[in-house]
């Protein structure tokens, strides 16, 4: 057992340091520094850049060109990025279906895909929540019949998120309707020019534009795009979500955000005192600090765990523990910032830029963030499927 | 940065637990918390013929060099089973107290520690400490101890006492007292999680003072820092037991014609349960490295924040534990509630919550 990063580990550190600085945009630091999502633009530049070093793609063998990182390499690489603040590689294409491909796709597939993924040359989004299937994910009804040449696809996605960026989807559908409902559900690619796909925007309630609903009305997609084995998607799914799971807590990101919180407490008066000064306050800083720590530490556990070839067919308890508290650290964070707001946390700013500002400019997120971010809890298997999880698997409950 | 322990690591931790499945089974435990001695030497001697009481001191010291990751797997193998010997202060307190002594009162002592001849404990808590090791009222003159201290573990049974006292110039230090010393009255009694401990009086009780080593605060620190991380890590094998024994009982009790383990409402409160308790392991491990750091500071508040995790997960899993078990959980008959009386005392020992917080927000938190 060791804590401490090796030399050479520190020094990769400083070497990621030094790039970021030296080619991050400042335009793209200062916007996500006041708790914006980066814009496509913004996400496709720096992803770019990212790939021109090989870093677009962490976690991808060296053969798909990845950087054949160690995954304490993969972990500080993130802290770094996360930190400056600059935007991720879009998971969608780099966490998700990239891994996808390169474990289940075929050679074809593997070129045809994997390097544009790397390249945010293809935007991807993910199809797999529909109207009545959320947390029963795997009683999917949006259906694909094969007419001998394409895949017919019908149905409707939703909770889309990006899906107004996107030039691909990747679709759990319905390929049969016998036996277990997981054993009839294929893995199919689709581009999102094809014919009879629409994608309807949703407004959340911080008011942005983030999720979508998307309808496909007798597409054509050709055979070439269904991944895996037919009816087998379920297992590539489960496996995808998996990897979505560490990838959840964004502890770099959230190290930044408690840094900030605290010199903004620190600038601000309250009440005649500094906010920092106030001991509820400060009570509730420290509990954010040691929830992060206790996150930070159960996150390098189980990397330390892969890394050491731990096996990865058992479910790792500590993989749901991630999930759900790393949607409650950053909600927790989010509630910190309206809180220190206050008052000031009320004017609503619309995308076209408002109302005028009452305070810093850090307040503007403040409440937007707060209720957009309830998501965290619900997406990727809420709160109460992981618990699900872990009384099954893991106490055999 | 690794996590995974080595296979030396891995056969301590299941020799230990296997010892401690055969002489530490609940049924005979019961047998021994109610003998007058309230431990059992011959479990004591057990430890010692295994290593355990070797493992903090150097090879040059006669011992065999552990580290801080072995004292944490004795300690969660210790928690699993609810052990009530003063084994913490042999293996974490007090080879970090000795340190203040000179080479030749570290020699006359360690031998005895190693061999389990010695069971050692510390005097130091007082009703009027201010903090922890600040505000100490009991006295050194001419060496001989004037003072009181407060719940000192098996402090009537231990041969040897480290006694925290200030000398005639108000400057703190490490003394020992050996078992039956002249001037010094035990009032003694079991405590609520079946160990015993004393009010120990001391009246002109004569006491060698440490001397020649590292200072005495050093030594306090280190000592505090070691029982706190050790302390984390019995929580965690508590905790880690209470939800196994509760998993067991919810699957067998069947109300309403099945399992109460079938229960949706019961399934999400276990599974909370091990939410926190994965998150004591990361701290335990946490902990472990972090009391060897070399900066007090930085050591003290990396230790606070483990504990507030524990007290908070110890909370939730013994109050779970008992809730999960019904009103079998209210026994004295069953294991699940000496669990959670353990857990409870584990809370509150070595800096309660409110103590650590305090530390933490009055440093302005971690360091980011």
């Amino acid at each position: 057992m060791d804590l401490k990063f090796t030399p050479e580990e520190e020094a990769f550190r400083q070497e990621v340091r030094d790039f970021i600085d030296a080619n991050l945009p400042d335009e793209t630091r200062e916007y996500m520094k006041l708790g914006n999502p980066p814009t496509k633009e913004m996400t496709i530049q720096w992803q770019r850049m990212l790939n021109t070093k090989g870093w677009a793609t962490p976690r991808w063998p060296a053969e798909w060109g990845g950087p054949g990182w160690s995954v304490t390499q993969v972990y500080i690489f993130q802290q770094e990025n996360q930190s400056a603040p600059a935007p991720d590689p879009l998971g969608f294409g780099v966490n998700m279906v990239g891994p996808v491909i390169i474990q289940f796709g075929n050679d074809e597939q593997k070129k045809r895909f994997l390097p544009r993924i790397a390249n945010l040359d293809d935007w991807w989004c993910q199809g797999f929540s529909e109207p009545g299937s959320g947390s029963d994910l795997a009683s999917l009804k949006t259906k694909a019949e094969f007419d001998g040449e394409n895949w017919i696809v019908n149905g409707q996605k939703t909770w889309t998120t990006l899906a107004q960026h996107a030039d691909w989807i990747f679709a759990l559908v319905r390929t049969s309707n016998e036996g277990k409902k997981q054993e009839g559900i294929s893995f199919l690619l689709i581009d999102m020019k094809s014919p009879g796909v629409t994608v309807h925007p949703i407004q959340t309630m911080d008011g942005g534009h983030e999720i979508n609903s998307v309808f496909f009305d007798n597409v054509k997609v050709p055979a070439a795009n269904m991944v895996g084995e037919v009816n087998k998607g379920w297992t590539y799914a489960k496996f995808l979500l998996g990897n979505e799971r560490l990838g959840a807590p964004r502890v770099g990101a959230s190290q930044a955000k408690l840094k900030e919180l605290k010199e903004i407490a620190q600038k601000r008066i309250v009440r005649g005192k500094p906010l920092w000064d106030h001991p509820r306050f400060r009570d509730k800083f420290v509990e954010a600090q040691i929830e992060l720590k206790a996150l930070e530490m159960t996150v390098m556990r189980v990397l330390s765990g892969i890394e050491a070839g731990a096996d990865q067919s058992k479910p790792d308890p500590a993989t749901s523990v991630i999930k759900i508290k790393g949607a409650q650290m950053v909600q927790r964070m989010t509630e910190l910032y309206v809180e220190a707001a206050g008052e000031q946390a009320a004017p609503w700013i619309d995308d076209e830029g408002g109302n005028a500002l009452v305070g810093p400019e850090w307040t503007v997120r403040a409440a937007p963030n707060y209720f957009n971010f309830r998501k965290s809890s619900i997406y990727g298997g809420s709160d109460q499927v992981q618990k699900g999880i872990i009384s099954k698997a893991i106490l055999g409950l | 940065m690794n996590f995974e322990l080595n296979d030396e690591q891995r056969m301590l931790s299941e020799s230990l637990s296997r010892f401690l499945a055969d002489r530490y089974a609940f049924d005979k435990r019961v047998k021994f918390v109610d003998s007058p001695a309230g431990f059992d030497r011959a479990i004591w001697q057990g430890y010692a013929d295994m290593g355990l009481f070797a493992l903090p001191f150097s090879e040059d010291e006669g011992g065999i060099g552990g580290t801080a990751a072995e004292t944490m797997l004795v300690a969660e193998a210790m928690g699993s089973a609810i052990t009530v010997e003063p084994w913490l202060e042999a293996i974490a307190i007090a080879p970090a107290l000795l340190k203040a002594g000179s080479a030749e009162q570290q020699a006359g002592v360690i031998e005895g520690l190693i061999g389990g001849e010695i069971v050692p404990t510390w005097a130091h808590l007082e009703t009027g400490m201010i903090d922890r090791g600040e505000g100490i009222q009991t006295q050194e003159n001419g060496g001989k101890l004037s003072g009181a201290k407060t719940v000192v573990t098996f402090g009537e049974e231990a041969d040897l006492i480290f006694v925290t006292a200030c000398d005639a110039s108000g400057e703190v230090g490490l003394y020992m007292v050996r078992k039956g010393a002249e001037g010094m009255e035990a009032r003694s009694y079991r405590t609520q999680d079946e160990q015993r401990a004393s009010e120990l009086t001391f009246d002109g009780t004569p006491a060698e003072k440490l001397t020649g080593g590292i200072p005495a605060a050093e030594a306090i620190g280190m000592a505090e820092a070691k029982a706190l991380a050790a302390s984390i890590g019995e929580a965690l094998g508590a905790m880690e037991k209470a939800i196994d024994l509760t998993v067991a009982y919810i699957k067998e009790r069947e109300q309403f014609g099945r399992p109460i383990g079938t229960f949706q409402a019961l399934q999400h409160i276990a599974a909370q349960a091990v939410v926190e308790k994965e998150q004591v392991k990361s701290m335990a491990m946490y902990a472990a490295l972090m009391c060897e750091e070399e900066d007090v500071t930085t050591r003290d508040l990396a230790l606070s924040t483990a504990k507030v995790k524990m007290c908070d997960a110890s909370r939730y899993v013994g109050q779970m534990s008992i809730q999960l078990h019904g009103g079998v959980g209210m026994t004295m008959e069953y294991a699940i509630g000496h669990y959670f009386k353990r857990l409870t005392m584990l809370e509150i020992s070595w800096g309660d919550r409110d103590f650590h917080m305090d530390r933490l927000c009055d440093a302005g938190g971690l360091a980011a």
